[in-house]
């Protein structure tokens, strides 16, 4: 039994390859991947395969994790469409230090809070009307918009009183987190249902 | 006797390298996770290095040598990717 | 000759045991609830020179194979404390700057 290590080395990758199916947060997953490439290079090359060692190498720490990274970068997001008023009310609340009534800060900020658990980012992205909103939530430029309601009905106060914003969403899932996890009071929440059905992902 | 010796040292390597590996299961912190990458993937390299020297194989040490610096590199480059990701 | 050899070995057996030795100690910070810049300092250290010391073991072992160790050697020195240099800004800076 001269060459008993390699036995115990081989049980290394199984183990590291739990670990990685195991690890439910994308970016602590995309460090335990560089893991795995390392103990997989190191076990290649104890067997004899050099070439495919040095391949795992340049492949599994460099392209893999790279494209991980865009990939979980670009697609664990939700893009929230808002109206250009509310950067300018953002920034006059900033000026003027006062937290108490930036409701739309507070509300993104519990939004932040909600994904967070999911691992997802939140990206505002501002539109000029409420006509280039409600397009782009259609065109599904956005998954979801967040305005306030008296620029929607401004007739309808008592509403607005309670509940002075209205979000609107287009996915199911992104509806049910919020529906479930989102207690802020401040907006009202609608799932908005695609009647473009000849349009299939 | 020198092969036992070598075989004695990679066992002791094997178990150094036992604990970064638990400790990557145990911790939550990303930072604290790469560091126990940058010290798995050093340990690694020089544990291919030994079973090089031990079989006198020239092929498997220019292996190493490659993965000890491209490896290094690819991990400076994820640091900085994660450092972008956290900020965004 | 022989009597050289002898000693050789096992000069080249206590740098490995060094180097082995540094391993569990700079590893052993890792467990220890300490700041992530402390466990770098003490896991950069100890991985690079327990790393050159086994190398060097190593070359005393088996000289013929000088050229790949002194490369190992120089790229562990070069590329650790670099990489030690980038962790640590990376993790310490959130968002300070840039």
């Amino acid at each position: 039994m001269t060459d008993s290590y390699i036995y115990i080395i081989s049980v290394l990758l199984p183990l590291a390859a739990c670990m990685v199916l195991f690890q439910v947060n994308p970016y602590h997953a995309l460090v335990i991947r560089g893991i795995l490439g390392a103990i997989a290079a190191m076990i290649y090359a104890i067997w004899g395969a050099a070439d495919v060692a040095l391949t795992e190498a340049l492949v599994g720490t460099m392209l893999a994790i790279t494209l991980y990274a865009i990939a979980v970068r670009s697609s664990m997001v939700m893009r929230v469409g808002v109206l250009t008023e509310e950067l300018q009310e953002i920034d006059e609340n900033i000026l003027k230090d006062d937290r108490v009534h930036n409701l739309f800060g507070q509300l993104i900020t519990d939004l932040r809070k909600v994904f967070q658990n999911y691992y997802m980012r939140i990206e505002l992205i501002f539109y000029q009307d409420i006509k280039e909103l409600d397009q782009a939530l259609i065109d599904r430029e956005i998954h979801t918009t967040c305005v306030r309601s008296s620029s929607l009905e401004p007739d309808n106060l008592d509403e607005t009183e309670t509940q002075p914003y209205q979000t609107k969403t287009r996915v199911k899932r992104l509806y049910n987190i919020m529906k479930n996890e989102l207690s802020s009071s401040k907006t009202m929440l609608t799932y908005f249902s695609e009647t473009k059905p000849e349009e299939k992902h | 006797m020198n092969i036992i010796f070598m075989n004695v040292i990679l066992i002791a390597m094997i178990l150094a390298l036992l604990i970064p590996i638990v400790e990557v299961c145990k911790d939550n912190n990303v930072w604290q996770k790469m560091l126990a990458l940058s010290s798995i993937s050093s340990k690694t390299t020089m544990m291919i290095f030994i079973v090089s020297v031990l079989r006198d194989d020239w092929m498997i040490g220019v292996v190493a040598v490659i993965i000890l610096s491209v490896g290094n590199a690819g991990f400076m480059l994820m640091a900085h990717i994660m450092k972008r990701m956290r900020n965004a | 000759m022989e009597q050289y050899q002898y000693i050789v070995d096992i000069l080249s057996y206590v740098c490995i045991g060094i180097g082995i030795f540094f391993w569990f100690w700079g590893t052993s910070h890792l467990t220890k609830n300490r700041s992530v810049l402390f466990k770098l300092h003490s896991l950069s250290v100890a991985d690079t020179l327990g790393s050159m010391a086994i190398v060097f073991g190593l070359l005393l072992k088996i000289p013929s194979e000088w050229p790949l160790l002194i490369l190992a050697i120089i790229s562990l020195a070069i590329w650790n404390t670099m990489l030690g240099y980038v962790l640590a800004y990376c993790s310490s800076t959130r968002g300070d700057h840039d």
